[in-house]
């Protein structure tokens, strides 16, 4: 015998509430790891370290890649332009005591960072970190 | 007289509906997957050696620990030349007698960047509190 269902009973629409859950999800994420992707997209191979100093802290992040460019958080400037640019960012109100972090690729020449270093401290950043990347193992 | 059908009860569902778990699972996987590379990020702070050497103005000289590194293979630590793979020894000892804890790094321009990091890291694990560089 055929079963019947009348018409009133099928579900005729689509079920949209993985979707939104899905998105949702995806919008909390995105605004949590927002912060951690806000350097620039250059190839950069931190050298790997075992301490671990000030790592969820808010930072400007000074970014020098294996073939020797280099961005402002996620703009890539110029040689020239970074002490005016870096200047301008840490004039602004809340980013008084902000941590600089330099992102430099482990191959490139300590003389290349000094010289990062250098215009952090011209540009008036009071705390400087050198960014590193956590060596896997038994932290001592 | 026409045939009258009896309207049935639909079938409840008694299963859990498991598709939006799972959705969200494979995104949280595929998003940590792409996310953890940058989370892992740590730094090394590190002071201006002139700022560090004004703090610690009434320290004696003698106490103060100075690693200078000329080349890869080659570590000063305050001026007697040490292999790179015993320094932690002599460092510790060092720092453990400093007061102020401080650890003054000067590199030449040619060091490699992981090289120096890699300096620093230990100097860290050896009990520094601080670390100046000079000329940074």
């Amino acid at each position: 015998m055929r079963s019947f269902i009348p018409r009133q009973m099928m579900i005729t629409k689509v079920n949209v509430t993985p979707i939104i859950d899905v998105a949702l999800v995806l919008v909390i994420i995105l605004l949590v790891t927002a912060p951690l992707l806000s350097v620039a997209d250059l190839p950069v191979n931190l050298p790997q370290a075992q301490t671990r100093e000030s790592e969820d802290e808010r930072n400007l992040s000074i970014t020098l890649s294996s073939r020797g460019e280099l961005a402002l958080d996620d703009h890539i400037v110029s040689r020239n332009d970074l002490l005016s640019a870096l200047r301008a960012r840490l004039e602004r109100k809340d980013n008084e005591n902000v941590l600089v972090v330099v992102r430099a690729d482990m191959d490139a020449s300590y003389g290349v960072v000094r010289e990062l270093l250098e215009v952090a401290r011209e540009a008036g950043a009071r705390r400087i970190a050198i960014a590193t990347r956590q060596k896997t193992g038994v932290v001592q | 007289m026409p045939r009258r059908w009896r309207m049935r009860a639909p079938e409840s569902i008694h299963d859990v509906n498991m598709t939006p778990l799972i959705d969200v699972s494979l995104v949280l996987v595929v998003i940590l997957m792409v996310a953890t590379p940058m989370a892992f990020q740590s730094s090394i702070g590190v002071q201006r050696a002139a700022q560090a050497g004004k703090a610690a103005i009434a320290a004696v000289k003698a106490e103060r620990v100075e690693i200078t590194i000329v080349s890869a293979d080659s570590v000063y630590v305050n001026r007697t030349a040490v292999p790179r793979a015993s320094m932690s020894l002599l460092l510790k000892p060092l720092i453990q007698l400093s007061p102020s804890k401080t650890v003054i790094v000067r590199c030449a321009d040619q060091v490699p960047h992981g090289t120096f990091v890699e300096i620093l890291d230990e100097a860290k694990q050896c009990g520094a509190a601080n670390i100046a560089v000079v000329g940074g």
